[in-house]
């Protein structure tokens, strides 16, 4: 009966449309996410300054990688920027969430507060913050002076350049890991805390018994893709610090960035961004090997 | 009973607080933008404006060919939202309810986009563009001219991809009963009409969350207009907006008033549109 119906698939009727259908997204798909990952894979081995074709050098320019101090500070800077941004969002994100979880008619007002950074540009937000930061007479010193405290040169000060911008950064994503968290938290049965009060196990204990475990599969999405954005990190840096000062904020794309399009120097860009790829792949696959392993467990 | 009002009272106090906090830099956005030079240099900290006029407003679109600036934001934007939802969910249908040879092959390939950071492809995307071929002077092997630089075309096509797209609309048109399908065959309709037909017209849910959700990545975009365009009538608003930031003498309100007014559309957008908003970033998130 089995061995039947395998031999009749075949001659099932196939919608050759399909193929018109998705022709448009794969083009498109194709042509500026596919044929771009060879492109670059094969840019990487080359010398390529735009004006002539490309001569191929061979691993040439990932040696000189590995000279670079502005880049290998950037590695540095970057997963810097990714530890202390993602982990304090992810932090702050749940525990609004988990304050926030009431049945009230305030929340959808509360909610829209903690989102509205996330609505805004990065570019928007860096002129906000730039105005924040500023030594004269921004509002953080501002404020620093009317409590008695000592003002600083934030952006301006080696130092402290990468802390304004990760602190910057946690203000404007924590509301989206708090919208996700929030909508966590809604797929967890109440019958669970029901239990658990009953059981007299207080707010604390059944947050770890209870409200942690059943979060993992949602922490381990906005792990995954919070370390992809953070890695790719950018704009507020080209705005607001232009990877100063003393290169205490560039970071791989500011890299990237500045070697292709200002220095035009593609071949040698393109062998970062096969780094930045690299580096992708291989967080994303530890975070998939050790992360999520013990989803099952949890959910069943 | 009375301690569980005390309670609430006391939660609404500090998620008030906290909700403060948070609006605390776009509430000084606004206020700066209402600002003189002179109150905002002065060692006092001046949380309000002292009177509310729009003069900065129009001193700081006045600064720049903002109407252009505006006007291609938003030919950007529209146009890339309503390729990409069309595209995005017609190839959504044909994976979730065609069967042909290698759909599963090409739907993981297609998952790709997913996992990587755009800016891994936008070196070659970039080289691919200036080397069109016939497009801006440039031959049949993509020499000699611009290519698709400082086009409309070049900024918009590779942000019409979107393996995101794909795999939410494949997602919600699985949910659709089949029974549709088999009413659509009987009553004669091949698989275009039956998604022109039924299931287009079906999916506004859908739509309306990936169309908000690409209307903003796109509005926002920076990084690609700034590396597609270098003439000041290709600027999008973003771009415009960093113009501001000069190295001495930045005028903090105008520059606030000109942020306020490239932020204004999405929070008017997302203020409208919150349920679909919170839907998309949720769908988003949990698949």
């Amino acid at each position: 009966m089995k061995h039947a119906m395998q031999k009749q698939r075949p001659k099932k009727k196939y919608d050759n449309c399909a193929y018109a259908m998705i022709f448009p997204a794969y083009f498109v798909f194709t042509l500026f996410v596919l044929v771009p990952i060879i492109f670059v894979l094969y840019y990487s081995l080359t010398d390529y300054n735009l004006y002539s074709a490309p001569t191929f050098v061979g691993l040439k320019n990932y040696v000189n990688l590995f000279d670079d101090s502005d880049f290998l500070t950037a590695i540095r800077n970057t997963l810097f920027y990714t530890v202390f941004t993602l982990f304090p969002q992810l932090a702050i994100g749940l525990f609004v969430a988990v304050l926030l979880y009431r049945k009230s008619r305030l929340l959808p007002l509360f909610r829209i507060a903690f989102y509205m950074p996330n609505v805004m540009s990065m570019v928007c937000i860096s002129m906000i913050w730039l105005w924040i930061y500023n030594p004269s007479y921004g509002v953080l010193n501002a404020i620093l002076k009317l409590f008695g405290f000592s003002t600083h040169q934030w952006l301006q000060d080696p130092n402290m350049a990468m802390f304004c911008i990760i602190l910057m950064s946690i203000w404007k994503s924590c509301g989206y890991s708090m919208v996700i968290f929030l909508s966590g938290l809604t797929s967890i049965p109440s019958s669970l805390y029901e239990a658990a009060s009953l059981d007299g196990a207080s707010a604390f204990r059944s947050f770890f018994a209870i409200t942690w475990p059943m979060l993992r599969p949602t922490t381990f999405f906005l792990l995954v893709t919070g370390v992809v954005n953070s890695f790719s990190v950018f704009e507020q840096v080209n705005i607001m610090t232009n990877g100063g000062p003393l290169k205490t904020t560039t970071t791989i794309v500011h890299q990237i960035y500045r070697r292709a399009f200002l220095e035009f120097k593609m071949g040698y860009a393109s062998s970062m961004s096969v780094i930045l790829l690299f580096l992708c792949i291989l967080i994303t696959a530890l975070l998939f090997k050790y992360g999520s392993g013990e989803n099952d467990t949890d959910l069943s | 009973m009375k301690k569980r009002k005390i309670n609430h009272a006391i939660w609404i106090i500090v998620m008030a607080l906290a909700s403060l906090i948070m609006l605390f830099p776009i509430i000084m956005m606004i206020s700066t933008s209402f600002q003189s030079m002179a109150e905002i240099q002065s060692a006092t900290l001046h949380l309000l404006p002292e009177r509310l006029s729009l003069d900065y407003y129009i001193e700081a679109m006045s600064t720049g060919n903002w109407g252009l600036y505006f006007k291609n934001s938003l030919i950007v934007t529209l146009t890339a939202v309503l390729f990409s939802l069309l595209f995005n969910s017609i190839a959504g249908f044909a994976f979730a309810r065609l069967t042909f040879r290698g759909s599963r092959v090409m739907f993981l390939l297609l998952m790709v986009g997913l996992m990587m950071p755009a800016q891994v492809t936008m070196l070659p995307t970039f080289l691919i563009m200036a080397r069109f071929p016939l497009m801006g002077g440039n031959s049949l092997l993509g020499q000699g001219g611009t290519g698709l630089i400082n086009t409309y075309a070049g900024l918009i096509i590779p942000l019409v991809s979107g393996s995101y797209g794909v795999f939410l609309c494949k997602q919600f048109y699985e949910n659709f009963p089949h029974s549709l399908d088999e009413a659509a065959q009987i009553d004669g309709c091949d698989k275009w009409r039956t998604y022109f037909a039924i299931y287009l017209p079906n999916s506004k849910a859908i739509l309306a969350t990936l169309g908000l959700l690409k209307a903003v990545a796109v509005w926002n975009d920076y990084l690609w207009p700034l590396v597609m365009t270098n003439s000041d009538e290709m600027r999008t608003v973003q771009l415009a907006l960093t113009m501001f930031n000069t190295e001495s003498g930045i005028q903090w309100n105008l520059m606030m008033a000109a942020t306020v007014l490239v932020a204004l559309p999405l929070f008017i957008l997302f203020l409208c549109a919150q349920k679909y908003f919170v839907q998309g970033i949720v769908t988003s998130g949990l698949k």
